[in-house]
């Protein structure tokens, strides 16, 4: 507890929604100001920026439908993420992850023969599965050896895109690409539909949406979303409570890591129908979806709106690269000064500010009627 | 309550005279893959972009840089919102959004760099490098000492394997006994790996530098040993005064300025570009040789260039200068009375890949996957 | 191509390119011992890159543009540490806010030094080589040898110990994060004055996550940072020399997976060996 002059700041555990929310959205507010004058320093009028931003993101269906695209890979990363940080597991793997899943899908898509619609259910499940198991060796590592998983996911990112990449130029290089490296095409049946007049592959997007629900379902009242939370919070009371805290983390990782395998295969089933550059594959969204789930503070329903706004994030800086001219920079500063803002805001949430000028506080248990916050406080 | 009679009045007159006075602007969009600062191919088309926009005053241009292959769409559509008529998307990768894109709006035009995909209002373009890569593997063989020369592809695509088999055929033109190392970077921009393979190529001692990365690395690496080697896209003689013999330049202008004209005087439409395909090359100034502009062969290997002498089947004895400046000409006429990819030529394994008194046709150089003679070093998916 | 020849020419390009990614390690190294996670390496470095460039161009002497980016790392790391710290918020967001924005920045402000030639430049190896190798003994010294280290060490293993002795936990991990910085400028400055010379917008291509992984293979050593820094630099070379036996690929992912096998080997909670307890988690003065 620290006192300026007549305000008091104590430490806040539980910050209503209501206030996070208050202080978020100022977080933002501030990271937009300062980028107007990352724009003003370029020649460009920040107001007819701001106005370009909101015209180019929500002005009609085909830009909305456009932010939705970018946020699909965002919400499955970032739900499942979500989950994986509320059980205290770093899993900064989610890009790797991804990667696996696009591959599993692309095997099943260009070597496994299936009727019809079956194609995809089989690579969805095929991509759920090559990303879970792109977690189970980092997880093993924990569980056995105690080592950090935040430095073993960090290291499978990279092993996952060198194997991409050697996939791509050897074994799985197309016949029908001219030479350049990709994949063949996927069979019509292996492509996802997407919603009439937009590009979002809409399967995808309903299987984030259900996971979002189930995540949430599972944590508030099932045996194991009550484990995740206690193993989350105090994972000593967790032990004495009979809690294996092996069983909880595996099915965690491979809730996490599926989900992440689950956005690779919706990029590539769903936006280039063919396996290719990792670096095109994902544009950073599992690294994104670590903002994603930590500001949606662990919660896979609040991961919806956070990936939402992840996504107009994103979707806004490739606005202003073409309506204002900027160079592509412009959209890490803008995201840079976004997260720097809302992590500094962080501060103000954990904090509870009162007004009690200290004559008040002095008589201590006076009780004086009159006097604001009398009594109780030192 | 006159004065407003007056301004009105003068309102009225502006507005009638509008339409005659305004000239009709036309606005292209250009869609990017790389940073315009790579100094290499996105650098090279805005280049172009910059000198149609100043010669032709009608135009109009906008761009964007960076964009990743599954986004093309998206960001033709914002073009578009933005008054864009003609667009251009310059990445192979591009190709299939900029096709998906032309059926959209069949009132668009659009144009794809180094693809094969055309539609009634969309059509392909490309300043191809092999000829001028020829000339420089002849220089490149009258230069090299220890009879190894070297090349740091990017991809190993049939682009670069064209331009790669062309520099080894001039290099045995010149040399028949000189090879040529091949390291890949497998990235089209990573000076790191353009440097490491340069590295590694000179511990294999080679001697003389030729490649594909948007970036001098390999000029910088290559001059620091005060070995010689050959530009690529951009001007990059600066970097190495006394070490870049030549290299190849693009102009894509050329391309864009013939196109936009068409456009403007309404010979190209949005329904009569199905057949158009840009291949062009020396002839059409599309492509330059040199590692500066105006400046086909560094002065400082003048003399050891004309001190080389070569014999060849319809020049007789010349000097490897001459023959480069004779070869230069006969494949800038219109005619192009010489082609290095002329019959009988074999690949490596002994293959016969282009029947004598043959020239290799447009589909056969761009889906090119055999090597060339002399060629060492790794060569994925070598027929 | 001889023996001897293939092996000393592997050796000095590792040296070559392990020299920055020894500089960049060396100062995270520190960063992480004091138990502050800085993820914003690359970001970092690009800046050090782009400042140290554009200072030798306009003062022709590479020297200054060495130091002015070093200051340039520094100032930038006490960003992510300003946050980190005093703000207490989540490390690894802070790490990755610092990267897009160091890159951001770096691509906007370096637009204009695209395609200019330097010619005052640095040589490879070079007295930052042997200084990479002098400041890793030292800090391996600091480290196990002296008080400096003693405090340095037990602020990231056990703050709340540190502080009951009447350590300044923050101000120990502020100074770690900025000599973070600084090196990791210094670094930059590397590449864009000796290695290419050149500038070009990320031109780091990912240097900072190496640099990252290479602090967690050594366990947080210097001198285990001077071999797999030096590791990384011969697997890199020879990923090319050797690319007509072994895909590329393969090789340039060996360092990763060595860092994983290395961290399985060494851990087991042993003392010295794991991660600093405290890394990652924020430290309040006056709590457990």
């Amino acid at each position: 507890m620290r006192r300026l002059g007549p305000l008091v700041l104590e430490p806040d555990p539980a910050p209503p929604p209501a206030r996070v929310l208050g202080v978020s959205l100022l977080a933002l507010a501030g990271a937009v100001a300062a980028a107007g004058v990352v724009f003003a320093a370029y020649g460009a009028d920040p107001l007819y920026a701001y106005a370009v931003i909101v015209r180019g993101t929500f002005a009609g269906l085909r830009e909305i439908s456009e932010v939705v695209r970018r946020t699909i890979p965002l919400l499955l990363c970032g739900v499942g993420l979500a989950l994986a940080f509320r059980a205290q597991f770093w899993n900064i793997g989610a890009e790797g992850q991804l990667l696996a899943g696009a591959v599993g899908a692309t095997a099943v898509a260009l070597f496994v023969p299936l009727p019809g619609p079956w194609v995809l259910v089989a690579m969805f499940a095929a991509g759920f599965a090559t990303g879970a198991l792109w977690g189970l060796l980092p997880t093993l590592l924990r569980l056995r050896l105690s080592v950090n998983e935040v430095l073993t996911t960090l290291m499978m990112n990279y092993i996952a895109l060198y194997a991409v990449a050697w996939l791509i130029h050897g074994p799985w290089k197309g016949a029908t690409q001219f030479g350049f490296a990709y994949t063949d095409t996927f069979p019509e049946a292996a492509r996802l539909p997407l919603l009439a007049g937009t590009r979002v592959h809409w399967p995808t997007l309903a299987v984030g949406l259900a996971l979002a629900a189930a995540l949430a379902f599972l944590l508030a009242r099932t045996r194991l979303g009550f484990e995740v939370r206690v193993l989350g919070q105090n994972p000593v009371a967790g032990r004495y409570a009979g809690i294996d805290p092996a069983r909880t983390l595996l099915a965690v990782m491979v809730l996490s890591a599926g989900a992440a395998g689950l956005a690779g295969v919706g990029e590539v089933a769903g936006v280039h129908h063919k396996l290719l550059d990792p670096g095109q594959v994902s544009l950073g969204y599992g690294y994104a979806a670590i903002v994603v789930a930590w500001l949606a503070r662990g919660s896979p329903l609040a991961a919806v709106l956070t990936a939402t706004l992840l996504g107009a994030i994103f979707t806004s800086g490739d606005v202003l690269k073409v309506a204002l001219q900027m160079p592509f920079r412009v959209t890490d500063v803008f995201n840079g000064l976004i997260l720097f803002f809302l992590i500094g805001s962080e501060r103000l949430l954990a904090v509870r500010i009162r007004w009690a000028p200290p004559a008040a506080t002095v008589r201590v248990g006076s009780g004086l009627p009159g006097t604001p916050e009398a009594g109780g406080e030192s | 309550m006159r004065r407003i009679y007056l301004v009105l009045a003068l309102v009225l007159i502006a507005g009638l005279a509008a339409p005659g006075a305004a000239q009709q602007k036309l606005k292209a969009g250009f869609i990017y893959v790389g940073p315009i600062g790579d100094y290499g191919w996105t650098h090279a088309h805005d280049e172009g972009r910059r000198l149609a926009q100043q010669r032709l005053p009608w135009l109009e241009t906008i761009y964007v840089e960076s964009v990743p292959e599954g986004q093309v769409e998206p960001f033709i559509e914002r073009m578009i919102q933005q008054g864009a008529r003609v667009i251009f998307t310059t990445s192979f990768g591009f190709m299939d959004g900029t096709l998906a894109a032309a059926r959209r709006y069949p009132n668009h035009i659009f144009a794809h760099a180094s693809g094969f995909k055309r539609n009634r209002n969309m059509a392909t373009y490309m300043a191809d490098f092999y000829q001028v890569y020829y000339l420089n593997g002849l220089m490149a063989g009258a230069l090299t000492r220890t009879g190894r020369t070297a090349y740091v592809g990017a991809f190993p695509i049939p682009e670069v394997k064209r331009h790669l088999n062309a520099f080894a055929l001039g290099v045995r033109t010149v040399n028949p006994q000189a090879t040529v190392h091949v390291r890949w970077i497998f990235e089209w921009f990573n000076p790191a790996a353009a440097k490491e393979a340069t590295e590694a190529l000179i511990a294999a001692g080679a001697d003389v530098f030729a490649f594909t990365e948007d970036s001098p690395t390999v000029v910088q690496v290559a001059a620091r040993r005060n070995l010689p080697s050959f530009g690529h896209y951009s001007p990059m003689q600066k970097f190495a005064p006394r070490h870049v013999v030549s290299g190849q330049l693009v102009h894509w202008d050329r391309i864009y300025i013939d196109f936009l004209s068409k456009i403007y005087a309404g010979r190209y439409t949005a329904d009569n570009l199905a057949d158009v395909d840009y291949w062009w090359l020396l002839a059409e100034k599309a492509v330059e040789l040199g590692g500066e502009p105006g400046v086909p062969i560094n002065p400082a290997f003048r003399a050891a260039l004309q001190a080389a002498r070569v014999s060849t089947p319809d020049l007789g004895r010349v000097s490897v200068y001459d023959l480069v400046m004779r070869r230069l000409a006969q494949m800038s006429a219109p005619q192009m009375t010489f082609d290095p990819f002329t019959g009988p030529i074999r690949d490596r394994k002994g293959v016969l890949r282009v029947p004598a008194g043959k020239r290799l046709t447009v589909g056969e150089l761009t889906s090119m996957e055999w090597a060339a003679p002399g060629v060492v070093g790794p060569w994925p998916k070598e027929p | 191509m001889d023996e001897g020849g293939w092996v000393l020419a592997t050796a000095i390009r590792a040296m070559a390119l392990g020299t920055p990614i020894l500089w960049g390690t060396l100062g995270e190294i520190v960063a992480e011992r004091s138990g502050v996670i800085n993820l914003g390496v690359e970001g970092m470095m690009i800046l050090g890159a782009l400042a140290a460039f554009v200072v030798a161009q306009l003062t022709g002497q590479p020297a200054v543009g060495l130091g002015v980016a070093a200051a340039v790392g520094g100032a930038a790391a006490l960003l992510h540490a300003f946050v980190s710290i005093t703000l207490r918020a989540n490390q690894y967001v802070s790490g990755l806010a610092l990267t897009m924005f160091g890159l951001g920045l770096a691509g906007l402000l370096g637009r204009g030094w695209e395609g200019r030639p330097l010619l005052d430049t640095l040589p490879e190896i070079s007295a930052l080589t042997y200084a990479g190798l002098g400041l890793a003994a030292a800090l391996w010294a600091v480290f196990y040898h002296t008080r400096w280290g003693i405090v340095l060490r037990s602020v990231g293993e056990m703050p709340a110990a540190a502080d009951a002795l009447g350590v300044n936990v923050a101000l120990v991990r502020y100074l770690a994060v900025a000599f973070g910085g600084v090196m990791a400028g210094a670094a930059g400055a590397f590449l864009s004055l000796a290695y290419r010379p050149a500038w070009t917008e990320g031109m780091t291509a990912g240097m900072g996550w190496i640099v990252i992984a290479i602090a967690i293979f050594a366990a947080w050593d210097p001198l285990r940072a001077v071999a797999g820094a030096l590791l990384f630099g011969a697997l890199f070379h020879l990923s090319f020399r050797l690319q007509a036996w072994v895909a590329p690929e393969l090789l340039k992912m060996m360092p990763f997976a060595f860092t994983i096998l290395a961290l399985a080997a060494t851990a087991g909670g042993r003392r010295g060996q794991g991660a600093p307890e405290a890394l990652g988690v924020p430290y309040v003065t006056g709590e457990r």
